[in-house]
């Protein structure tokens, strides 16, 4: 009641802004006038703002001490600043993160928490940075893997330090040339080769899978910096040996002397997996994973040619087939991969292996392709030039000739076929249009024609009419007279019966 | 590194076959690793690169047997293959004068471009047609000395002579591995990391017709 009371009696005062300023005030700002309104709401909106960041702030802190405590190294609790800490903690984890290593291989690792603490270690350098963390998936991945690679190993510990020492430091290298590079990364391998094979006395099938998974590891995480590096002229030859597959694509599998036959089903599916493996090549980081690729791409064309020859492939018919693949296949990046994986492969492979002959017949191909000439097709220069220059194709006679169509061009006189097809539709289409075209006048023709007659007959019609409106109006009995007059089959009618008279 | 084990536990050579092509190369990597002949049931893929381990006189080799594409045109690719090889295996047709003077060209470019780190076997195959032979030993045997490189008479269809080359080949590269060593050994331990790397070079220009290809259009 008193409120109320209160409520209706206003004084000046309170009508007037909270803040004092003289103006009044408004109960839906709060008691403001607009003005000083708005001054507090934006206050108390940074305020908020100021807020959530604090509330941020203590999470990422939390989060921290949780992270520090799972590495069991309580950091101080003091009260620097958050952007200091992060710093601070940067630091930490740098030198930290050799220890936990250590730490973790060490025989008296027993506790699987310890082994997250690593892999998080392991994955930190780019938190740091975030935009580094979005492309450094694969290379954390690797390195996990080369850690547990490295786990039951004795000196995996001495290892894993030196790898990671140096392919650090090659990433600041990146401005030397690509010879350099390599050079630094094959004298690491021997290096660490020769000590590996010191340490396990002499076993060399193990030296060699850590010399893989070595390998892996630094390759996946230098690849962006040493794949087709710029200081190269990798990219030109690429687009150089692109544009010549692409010029020599009327090239037959009678030019090479392919001994394989794409009609048998079995062989034409070898072909194309070998295509699809020999392309696949540039997806992959680790040399040794592109040399894998070759070495399917090749095993698929020992089949085709097993199938199509019944013996067993010699070098004879590989040669010649792996150069009709890589001819159809034009893979992406050609010159740079066979750079990259001469380079940066561990050499043993490169030079005795399974893997390293195949390599090898790559680069032969690929240097047979850059020379390729008429003589080494079976033809004259100027026939080969023809073919070069697209003034003619060695397919269309052998389309048009369909008796002896060759089972290596099946698809390309198939193609022909369905163009020469094409043609004659068009040309069909074309006499369709013509003839409807025809058609059409013929009709407009047609049409005028009947109206001129129509109209001739109009004109003759009056003259006809007239006679008739005459003479029904001169009397209709002569019209009757007339009609039957007209009629003469009545002349045919016998006479009509007369009445007979019966005596009787 | 091709040549061979540190410490002389286990070396791994690598033995590239050249020859003309139907000089019976394939036959013979065959018949010494698979010890088969022309048989419909060869269970091996391929017969272009076969290993074979041995153990010779204690001493464990892997053996890596390149074959190459015999073809004439394939002839200026040649040193992409030999590269790095500790042996070559040079096979020619005893029927076949011109198979032989192939030889004579690979001998002369092998020692040319690899000097004499690379053990030579001069073949003459296919020894169970002598009625038609045209290639007289002589000749072969005197050549074959001439160059520093063995003569051998193998048949792959008889299986004659193939077990001796290739033990022989292995024994000579293995000495050639040794003295390597020891050389090593005395100076610098220097590795071999310069002879490593399959690179792709442009060899001396290859009697290419003029007006030939390279203007690609």
């Amino acid at each position: 009641m008193m409120n109320q009371r209160r409520g209706i009696h206003l004084d000046q005062s309170e009508l007037l802004c909270k803040k004092g300023c003289g103006f009044y005030g408004n109960n839906a700002w709060q008691g403001f006038c607009s003005k000083c309104w708005r001054e507090e709401n934006q206050r108390e909106k940074q305020k908020q703002i100021q807020e959530d960041w604090a509330l941020a702030e203590k999470l990422q802190r939390e989060e921290e001490e949780a992270y520090a405590s799972r590495q069991q190294k309580p950091q101080s609790q003091s009260t620097i600043t958050p952007f200091s800490k992060f710093e601070e903690r940067k630091t930490k984890e740098k030198s930290s993160k050799v220890h936990t290593v250590t730490k973790f291989f060490t025989p008296s690792t027993k506790t699987p928490l310890k082994k997250d603490s690593v892999f998080d270690a392991q994955s930190s350098p780019s938190p740091s940075s975030s935009a580094g963390r979005h492309s450094s998936v694969d290379t954390d991945h690797a390195t996990r893997e080369f850690i547990d690679f490295l786990k039951p190993l004795k000196s995996g510990r001495e290892i894993f330090k030196q790898c990671r020492a140096f392919t650090e430091s090659m990433v600041y290298k990146r401005d030397m040339a690509a010879d350099e590079l390599s050079e630094c990364v094959q004298d690491f391998y021997q290096n660490l080769s020769e000590r590996l094979q010191t340490q396990f006395k002499g076993s060399s099938d193990h030296v060699e899978s850590v010399m893989d998974e070595v390998e892996k590891y630094m390759m996946t995480r230098l690849y962006k910096e040493v794949f087709c590096p710029e200081t190269t002229d990798d990219e030109k030859k690429d687009l150089a040996i692109q544009k010549r597959i692409r010029a020599l694509h009327w090239v037959t599998i009678e030019m090479l002397c392919v001994p394989v036959d794409e009609e048998i089903p079995e062989v034409s599916d070898s072909v194309v997996k070998a295509i699809t493996d020999v392309i696949e090549m540039d997806s992959k980081r680790v040399p040794k994973e592109k040399l894998a690729c070759i070495t399917r791409c090749s095993k698929h064309i020992f089949n085709a040619i097993k199938v199509s020859k019944k013996e067993a492939a010699s070098a004879d018919d590989f040669l010649p087939t792996l150069i009709y693949i890589v001819l159809k296949a034009n893979p992406p990046r050609l010159q740079s991969n066979i750079q990259y994986i001469t380079r940066f492969c561990n050499p043993s492979r490169l030079m005795t292996g399974e893997d390293g002959y195949y390599f090898t017949n790559l680069c032969c191909a690929v240097a047979f392709i850059e020379k390729l000439d008429g003589q080494s097709l079976n033809m004259s220069s100027e026939e080969f030039e023809l073919y070069m220059s697209g003034q003619a194709s060695p397919n269309w006679p052998q389309a048009s000739g369909a008796s002896s169509c060759s089972p290596g061009s099946a698809a390309l006189s198939q193609v022909h076929k369905r163009l020469d097809l094409l043609t004659g539709l068009g040309e069909r289409q074309e006499r369709v249009m013509d003839q409807a075209r025809q058609l059409e006048s013929d009709l407009i023709d047609w049409t005028d024609e009947v109206e001129q007659k129509v109209q001739s007959v109009l004109e003759s019609f009056p003259a006809e009419t007239k006679n008739p409106t005459e003479t029904t109006t001169e009397g209709t009995s002569a019209a009757s007279s007339a009609i039957d007059a007209d009629n003469i089959e009545n002349e045919l009618l016998p006479p009509p019966l007369q009445p007979q008279v019966f005596a009787g | 590194m091709a040549a061979g084990g540190t410490g002389g536990k286990t070396y791994s050579f690598k033995v590239v076959l050249l020859g003309e092509g139907c000089v019976g190369k394939t036959s013979l990597v065959l018949r010494y690793c698979e010890n088969k002949f022309n048989d419909k049931h060869i269970t091996t893929l391929q017969a272009s690169f076969l290993t074979k381990k041995l153990n010779i006189t204690g001493k464990r080799v892997n053996l890596a047997i390149w074959d190459t594409a015999g073809q004439e045109r394939f002839h200026a690719l040649g040193p992409i293959y030999y590269r790095d090889s500790n042996g070559a295996i040079l096979v020619y047709d005893i029927t076949d004068e011109d198979s032989f003077q192939k030889v004579k060209n690979w001998v002369k470019e092998l020692r040319k471009m690899l000097g004499n780190e690379i053990c030579l076997c001069i073949v003459g195959n296919k020894i169970d047609l002598d009625k038609d032979r045209h290639v007289s030993v002589e000749e072969a045997e005197s050549y074959a000395e001439s160059v520093g490189a063995k003569h051998y008479h193998t048949s792959a269809k008889l299986n004659k002579g193939i077990e001796e080359l290739f033990l022989d080949l292995c024994k000579r590269m293995m000495e050639t591995a040794q003295a390597d060593e020891r050389l090593k050994g005395n100076g610098a331990s220097q590795s071999a990391s310069s002879r490593r790397g399959v690179q792709i070079v442009d060899d001396e220009p290859q009697a290419t017709p003029a007006g030939g290809c390279c203007s690609s259009g």
